[in-house]
């Protein structure tokens, strides 16, 4: 069963790189034609062959793999954290109207400020360490999976909660049967917008101060002058963050089918 | 089952008082089918949502056999079904987690059977057409094994084939289970031709109740349920007209 479930997997994800592997194809042999016609110096658009040879080199010293690992290690317990904290605090001001209207303004306050403005005080504070990555990390994917739980909780459709009221259900078990699983919909596109703004944010915190991870590894190469590098990390970042979001949908689909997992983040 | 007495229900709506129901008085027996008919906004929902407990009534009161309050199954104008639970999920939605798994099995299986949807125990909401879902929001109703069944405007929103169909399902189910039913609806035909009563409702007031002493199944095309189907018809435009000249005499 399992391993029909792998092969299913597979076969399912061969399917999607086939599909979406022809506009890659078109823009990688435009940048092949660009960089062997001489239109640009091979210092600002280096080929993809002298790209492809950097990151083999990368491989091969293990840097990439050190690099990645410290940067997915960061964002998955800065993504953790923000989901532990956002998901109870949407589902308490849910549950407690008084508190989420004495809050709300000061979330909305803080909501409006980019997590990259905060750097230089999450520094002081914060030290140029793990905590500090991890700390913008959290700021930047806290509010869409916050605001995704409330908005999904608040709108769960009135007219299936009725239906609980009609056949007298207490009131915890009307939110832990209809209303939690009626805003899941809505969770689960913040929780993907999240994961997307998790990564961005990180290789932002990773140029400004850090000594490891992709971020650093591409502002290094460019103090270096080596735009392959940057180049091959710009591509490593690319497809790490597809496949986290591959993932997600994969999760989405098996966990809660119901939940047409591709049309619902069209608007991102 | 049940006696009203000047039962009322006021709501404000943006500021200004509207009476739902006004001094509504109507005795049903036990087991009897009732059905309600009316245009849209002369009280029928508020007095379902009145009798199912839903809400409560401004004044008078609402008596029920043995003056405890009886097992009710609500079936809604749409099916309302729970788009992450499968068609039996959705049928036992209401007793699952308080009745033993068996007993829950047994009655989903049951009511499933009853509406003809046994061979999609296991199908999804989105899978099901407009008939299919509502006979499993029917199915989720008899689950309850209700004493009282109150169903509102059921059919409203199905083609005329799907329709019949479910209306004759319906008989049969009341035959075989014998709950009281409270059946509202805004089409006369819909209200003749199930209801042994059909009761008249306009501006929450009650016009008049007419029984209907034909035997089931009933054709809709029957000359006897026509003429009943115009005598219920004509009252209630009466009422309406009565009403309407009134207004112009206010204003005049």
């Amino acid at each position: 069963m399992a391993c029909a479930g792998m092969m299913f997997f597979w076969q399912w994800m061969m399917l999607k790189l086939l599909r979406g592997s022809a506009a890659f194809l078109a823009a990688l042999l435009a940048w092949a034609a660009a960089s062997a016609s001489g239109l640009v110096s091979g210092f600002l658009l280096p080929s993809p062959m002298v790209v492809f040879d950097a990151l083999v080199e990368l491989v091969r010293d293990g840097s990439l793999v050190r690099h990645t690992a410290i940067s997915v290690q960061r964002v998955l317990l800065g993504y953790a954290l923000a989901v532990l904290i956002a998901l109870p605090l949407a589902l308490t001001f849910s549950l407690l109207p008084r508190l989420k209207a004495i809050l709300e303004p000061l979330l909305e306050f803080l909501r409006q400020i980019p997590p990259l403005a905060l750097v230089p005080l999450l520094i002081l504070w914060l030290g140029i360490g793990e905590a500090q990555k991890v700390g913008i990390i959290l700021l930047a994917c806290f509010f869409p999976i916050f605001l995704a739980a409330l908005g999904g909780i608040s709108q769960a459709d009135p007219k299936l909660i009725e239906v609980g009221h009609s056949c007298h259900m207490p009131p915890l078990e009307i939110l832990l049967r209809i209303i939690l699983p009626a805003s899941l919909p809505a969770v689960v596109i913040g929780l993907r917008i999240g994961l997307g703004y998790s990564w961005r944010a990180l290789v932002g915190a990773e140029l400004i101060a850090s000594s490891a991870g992709l971020g650093y590894l591409i502002v290094d190469a460019e103090n270096l002058a080596r735009t392959d590098i940057v180049l091959a990390g710009v591509v490593v970042i690319g497809v790490l963050g597809l496949i986290a979001d591959m993932l997600a949908k994969a999760a989405i689909k098996r966990l809660a089918p119901w939940i047409n997992a591709n049309a619902e983040l069209s608007f991102v | 089952m049940f006696e009203a007495r000047a039962l009322t229900k006021d709501y404000s709506v943006s500021g200004r008082k509207v009476s739902a129901l006004s001094a509504l008085d109507l005795s049903v027996p036990k087991g009897a089918f009732l059905t309600v008919v009316g245009r849209s906004g002369c009280g029928k929902t508020t007095l379902l949502r009145l009798l199912s407990g839903l809400t409560r009534p401004t004044s008078g009161c609402l008596e029920f056999d043995g003056s405890r309050t009886p097992r009710v199954g609500y079936v809604f104008q749409e099916p309302r079904l729970m788009p992450w639970l499968n068609v039996a999920q959705n049928a036992g939605f209401c007793i699952a987690r308080r009745l033993p798994s068996v007993e829950v099995e047994r009655r989903v299986e049951d009511a499933l059977c009853l509406v003809g949807l046994s061979q999609f125990a296991e199908a999804m909401p989105n899978e099901l057409s407009g008939g299919m879902a509502q006979r499993v929001a029917i199915a989720r109703a008899l689950v309850l094994e209700p004493e009282l069944l109150l169903l509102d405007e059921p059919f409203g929103a199905l083609d005329a084939f799907t329709r019949r169909n479910l209306q004759q399902q319906l008989v049969q189910i009341w035959q075989h289970r014998a709950p009281t039913i409270v059946f509202v609806t805004h089409d006369v035909e819909e209200a003749v031709v199930l209801g042994q009563t059909v009761a008249e409702l306009d501006q929450g007031r009650l016009v008049a109740t007419h029984d209907i002493p034909l035997p089931y199944p009933r054709d809709a095309t029957d000359p006897s349920v026509n003429f009943h189907r115009r005598a219920v018809l004509d009252r209630l435009l009466k009422a309406d007209h009565v009403r309407q000249s009134q207004t112009h005499i206010r204003r005049a």
